[in-house]
């Protein structure tokens, strides 16, 4: 009797740990898939279907067609733009430096990079406010060397804004270009050199199509981020331009109008997504990429 | 070679010019922390001072704590979510597929899961405060874990796996012993990112946090709303020395991954 009790506990085990071994990692595994739905997708899914919960199902978008929305969107997708094509134009350079003309001491200058990257960015608001106010750092320079004569009114404007998104979005894009400009096989260059093509024909069908993929994450993770800033514009355009993060922050937590904030959100988003999506075809089209498939 | 030399100038001038560019500000930061006068007036002598009024003040310990709960809950359940994922990946590989999902949390923008978020909670009557911080910062952190533990698992070589299994081991066994050290500097690493990211975070905070907890980020806001102190040159320095320590980890962690 025990024995036989014993052999079905045995085989009851067994069972057990056959359905342990079957669904314990499915059920492991769908948590982080679970958390993503529910804390992600419901999220965005609450933002379109309250957008539409107005006393009629588009009122609350209507207010938004007005002139004075479509230029704040228009000025901060401007705004994106002309920060990540500087960041741009500024990093891939950099990132070439880095990666092709550096050897012992290129951890160091990476890691240089990626610390401001890791530190609060709030603090370098602070910190460039030493240097853009009227007494600060570059007011002083400058008129230490006689090129202004007056102290320097930059603080305030679009200047501002603009130095200041350059300067926190920029280690953003110098590593995808660093990752890209790694794994670009620099024998390639010279190769194309020596069988007698251009400078200009070797960067734009060599060098350019195939880190085109670094440069594309690069762009998106700038573009993205800067075009929902509002703590920048607040700081250093001095609350008196509105970008489409001031808009949606006034909207949601300062009059209290949940429906018009996600409705704004909504269009801004679209209107980014387009955007991009145009740009992606663009781009496309004038560099070849035909090699980055293999 | 000189001529080499001299065309690389321009480059190396950009690079030289950047690096100014990044850490002028911060420089100029950390010297007047230390200076008697509060910002407008010029340097005129080394102080303390403001260290000292940093260490009493309760407020900003206080944010300092939440911070610190919030960052370390954030990362403890977005690492140990990535890990569970790769436990169900060995067992079907099918999963893969579905990964994609978690690559959007780079792509939209944070204001726009932010202000998702806040509709969710808002129309669940789910008090703001910890809570639903961590759990915002826990989907930010899974965005930068999952796809980091994803590509080392798939760097590890199959046969190892199906050897291990093959030999006896059961699941768990082959888990612990074969994939998770293989796994580990890539969690480091990964963990240390989120860490951070959620600890400087303030687009989420700022509006998922409620009255009720305050982050560092969203103290310091508030010292830069009502004017420039010393006390914040003060706390910029001992960030960015915290920051600099968390770098140089991360540093070694990430060449350790690509070693192993």
């Amino acid at each position: 009797m025990a024995k036989r009790k014993r052999r079905n506990i045995g085989a009851l085990i067994a069972v057990k740990n056959h359905w342990i071994q079957k669904y314990l990692p499915f059920t492991l595994g769908s948590l982080s898939l679970v958390w993503q739905a529910l804390f992600f997708y419901v999220p965005l899914l609450c933002v379109i279907v309250l957008s539409f919960t107005g006393d009629t199902p588009y009122a609350a978008f209507q207010g938004f067609f007005s002139a004075v929305y479509v230029r704040i969107i228009v000025r901060s997708l401007g705004m994106a733009f002309l920060t990540a094509s500087m960041c741009l134009m500024i990093g891939y350079p950099f990132a070439y430096f880095l990666v092709f003309h550096t050897h012992r001491l290129r951890n160091l200058l990476l890691f240089l990079v990626m610390l401001p990257f890791w530190t609060n960015f709030l603090l370098h608001i602070c910190a460039w406010f030493f240097v853009l106010d009227r007494q600060g750092l570059l007011s002083y320079l400058l008129q230490k060397l006689g090129i202004l004569s007056g102290p320097l009114m930059i603080l305030n404007t679009y200047w501002a804004i603009i130095i200041m998104m350059v300067y926190f979005y920029l280690p953003f894009m110098i590593l995808p270009l660093y990752t890209a400009l790694d794994r670009f096989d620099q024998r390639l260059l010279e190769a194309s050199l020596d069988l007698g093509a251009t400078w200009w024909q070797t960067v734009t069908r060599v060098l350019l199509p195939l880190t085109m993929p670094g440069i594309r994450v690069g762009f998106l993770l700038v573009c993205i981020p800067a075009f929902g800033e509002f703590a920048i514009p607040e700081f250093m355009g001095g609350d008196r331009t509105m970008f489409v993060g001031s808009v949606i922050k006034h909207l949601i937590l300062g009059a209290e109008s949940e429906v018009a904030g996600s409705a704004f959100t909504l269009i801004s988003s679209l209107v980014l997504v387009i955007v991009i999506g145009m740009l992606y075809l663009i781009i496309g089209r004038l560099v070849p990429s035909r090699y980055e498939k293999e | 070679m000189r001529s080499s030399w001299i065309s690389r100038l321009p480059s190396f001038l950009l690079v030289v010019f950047t690096y100014l560019f990044l850490y002028v500000p911060l420089f100029v930061l950390v010297v007047f922390s230390f200076n008697k006068d509060p910002f407008p007036a010029p340097w005129s002598s080394f102080t303390l001072d403001w260290y000292r009024e940093l260490w009493v003040s309760t407020e900003l310990w206080d944010a300092f704590k939440t911070s610190c709960i919030i960052a370390l809950s954030a990362t403890f359940l977005s690492v140990l979510m990535g890990v569970m994922l790769v436990f169900f990946l060995m067992k079907s590989v099918r999963v893969q597929r579905i990964l994609g999902i978690f690559y959007a949390n780079l792509v939209v923008p944070e204001v726009v899961l932010a202000v998702g978020l806040l509709s969710m909670f808002s129309f669940l009557h789910v008090e703001l405060g910890m809570r639903t911080l961590i759990i915002a910062h826990t989907v930010l952190g899974l965005g930068y874990v999952i796809p980091v533990v994803y590509q080392k698992y798939m760097t590890i070589d199959p046969h190892l796996i199906d050897v291990s299994m093959d030999l006896g081991a059961t699941l768990g066994q082959t888990f612990m012993r074969i994939v998770m050290p293989l796994l580990r500097p890539a969690l480091y690493a990964a963990g240390l990112l989120v860490f951070i990211i959620s600890f400087d975070d303030f687009i989420l905070s700022y509006f998922c946090a409620g009255s009720s907890a305050q982050t560092l980020s969203m103290y310091i806001y508030s010292m830069l709303r009502i004017g420039i102190s010393p006390v914040v040159n003060a706390l910029s320095t001992l960030l960015l020395i915290i920051s600099s320590i968390c770098v140089m980890l991360f540093c070694y962690y990430n060449v350790r991954s690509k070693l192993l």
